[in-house]
């Protein structure tokens, strides 16, 4: 029993010249790499952003006329944005709306004013318990309950923003005291950067003057539509009749940065094209000098019995060889690229979740097929050329 | 029925606007176990001859008759199992490929049949044996002489068991003691495993040791 076969052969090719062989891999690695950076990329941003609307559970997102782009960066890309309010009657105005099904609004204030010393800024949001259908499932998850006056809940973020244990720890807002009783889970919106008090706290801090917000204020509202309804009309009609508010509906949610996105997607697209031109053309011109070099052995192996698909067999494993490790290396050093830079990147920084187990197999698996698809692709011609060879010719003039 | 029956085989070769007629009317029998030499100047049409017996190029006219099976007829993927099959080559240079050791040489030929035999590699080292390199059985091309490569071309000619070998000025460029090494190997596979022989080459000593002794001269054949 002997384990001779084609692959053995096809190695033993790959090893005769180490060098030619190092940068086909070298050339396809930096081919997938480059491309599941990319997809990495765009796919964690789009992807996150998608997310994080749907997460909010609210079809349509009212604010403050010239607010929508605040209220984007603070509910995607978690950035604090000076605060922004409207007049408390709107949500009347609102309910008088056809197709309104729920509403439920919250209120921006300040930055935090001091667990302790130096501390990142964080959005304190302020949430009626008895509407709310935004903050109260994760509530639910964390405490099991409803807030009580004088509590707060931190968003998953704003423990590590704020660099200490938060739970059961006294806080200082606005002069007031509050008992963070908790942490909620990480929702993957702006909200994991906020530090949520109930509504009627923030009157409170309202009343006793420490603030310079007023009653009767509010910051954002969020509402479900009617099931039968068309989003995009009903938010037509709220833009038409409360001519104070601005309306953005969920699938328009970040639409600014995804346009953005397309852009870099553009970049990225043209960028692979190019770099896959060129290994096309790499592989190519290395397989023709290789079938070159072995023709008077292609012909002696077709004069021993080898039939022309034998010929084909030989060189395809030998270049899907070379694909298949060139292709894992990349998506080895584009994996680790895309998660060590990610921080580098604001977009990311900003928006990301993270990407799913799925996603990421999904885009090795991606990355896999080009780099082979590629490898093969530019190998195609010689391989067509050598094994036309006429045995006889190759052998002679080998 | 002959085991190879050449019948009225021409091979010409457009060069330009010139036809050269390396094959001229060549008609041949041989029978099983014949020991052929074939002599003739560089360009008299020897290796095209053998070539066309070989199935690696099709004459422009004339018929091969393999056991009575018309070979000039058969299909690419056809001639290449005949090939595999029927007929052992061995060229006038070494014809191993330098990434294989010796016995991964002569196994080669099983890479291309159709069998699947578990005892190919024993076989192979029993070959190796027999032309007399047992113990360099997992030495590279490099670390072979010329007659060793030979030897290990032999073997491999032998691995699937040929009706014919076909060899092309296969001492060439060895030297007398070694020439004479295989030419013993030679007639010994021709007498004990009666494998017919058709022996190209340009020394006439050599060609004296076979039984049947033919010239080739501007591409016609004749017994001598």
């Amino acid at each position: 029993m002997t384990n001779f076969n084609f692959i053995t052969v096809a190695l033993r090719n790959l090893k005769r010249k180490p060098f030619r062989t190092g940068v086909l891999v070298f050339s396809i690695a930096l081919l997938v790499s480059l491309l599941i950076f990319a997809s990495s990329f765009v796919v964690n941003v789009s992807s996150s952003l998608k997310k994080a609307s749907d997460r909010l559970g609210a079809d349509l997102i009212v604010i403050p006329v010239g607010a929508s782009r605040y209220a984007e960066a603070f509910l995607l890309e978690s950035k604090n944005a000076a605060p922004y309010y409207m007049e408390k009657n709107v949500i009347d105005k609102l309910k008088k709306v056809k197709g309104i099904e729920s509403l439920t609004y919250q209120t921006y204030l300040s930055t935090i004013a001091g667990v302790c010393c130096d501390v990142e800024a964080t959005q304190i949001v302020a949430f009626d318990q008895d509407s709310d259908f935004i903050v109260k499932p994760w509530l639910k998850k964390a405490i099991g309950r409803e807030l009580k006056k004088g509590e707060a809940i931190a968003g998953y973020e704003t423990n590590f923003n704020l660099g200490v244990e938060l739970l059961d720890v006294e806080a200082t807002l606005f002069n007031n005291k509050f008992k963070v009783v908790g942490v909620l889970e990480k929702t993957g919106t702006g909200l994991d950067n906020a530090l949520f008090m109930t509504e009627e706290d923030l009157r409170g801090i309202i009343s006793g003057g420490n603030s310079p917000l007023k009653e009767e204020k509010l910051s954002i509202i969020f509402t479900k539509v009617k099931k039968g309804f068309d989003p995009y009309k009903v938010g037509r009609d709220v833009e038409g009749n409360i001519l104070e508010v601005d309306v953005v509906a969920r699938n328009d949610m970040g639409k600014e940065i995804l346009n953005t996105l397309k852009d870099i997607n553009k970049i990225f697209l043209m960028s692979i094209i190019m770099a896959s031109l060129l290994s096309i053309l790499l592989v190519w011109a290395i397989f023709s000098a290789i079938a070159n070099e072995r023709s008077r052995e292609v012909g002696i192996m077709r004069a021993i019995g080898a039939k022309k698909s034998h010929v084909v067999r030989l060189f395809i494993f030998e270049i899907f060889i070379l694909g298949v490790v060139g292709s894992l290396i990349g998506i080895a050093a584009g994996t680790s690229l895309s998660m060590s830079l990610a921080k580098g990147f604001t977009l990311i920084k900003n928006v990301s979740a993270g990407l799913t187990l799925m996603q990421h197999t999904g885009i090795a698996f991606m990355g896999f097929i080009v780099g082979t698809f590629i490898c093969i692709l530019g190998a195609l011609v010689p391989i067509n050329r050598i094994k036309k060879l006429e045995p006889l010719l190759a052998i002679k003039e080998g | 029925m002959s085991q190879i029956e050449l019948i009225d085989i021409a091979k010409i070769y457009p060069v330009g606007d010139l036809n050269i007629t390396a094959v001229n009317s060549v008609s041949l029998k041989v029978e099983k176990g014949d020991f052929l030499s074939i002599v003739g100047h560089s360009g008299s049409g020897k290796t095209t001859l053998i070539s066309i017996v070989g199935g690696i190029i099709k004459p422009t006219s004339g018929k091969v008759l393999f056991d009575g099976t018309d070979i000039c007829v058969l299909s690419d993927e056809k001639l290449s199992e005949y090939r595999n099959g029927k007929i052992g080559f061995m060229f006038q240079f070494s014809s191993l490929l330098p990434i294989l050791t010796a016995k991964e040489n002569v196994l080669l030929p099983c890479l291309f049949g159709s069998g699947k035999e578990s005892d190919n590699g024993k076989k192979a080292e029993e070959y190796l044996e027999m032309v007399g390199i047992g113990d360099k059985i997992n030495a590279y091309p490099s670390q072979l002489s010329g007659g060793q490569q030979r030897r290990v071309a032999i073997a491999r000619a032998l691995m699937n068991d040929p009706g014919v070998i076909l060899a092309d000025e296969p001492t060439g460029d060895l030297d007398e003691e070694t020439e004479a090494e295989i030419m013993g190997l030679f007639k010994k596979l021709n007498k004990e495993k009666h494998i017919t022989f058709v022996l190209i080459t340009h020394s006439l000593e050599l060609a004296g040791q076979a039984q049947r002794h033919l010239r080739m001269s501007r591409g016609s054949l004749t017994e001598i």
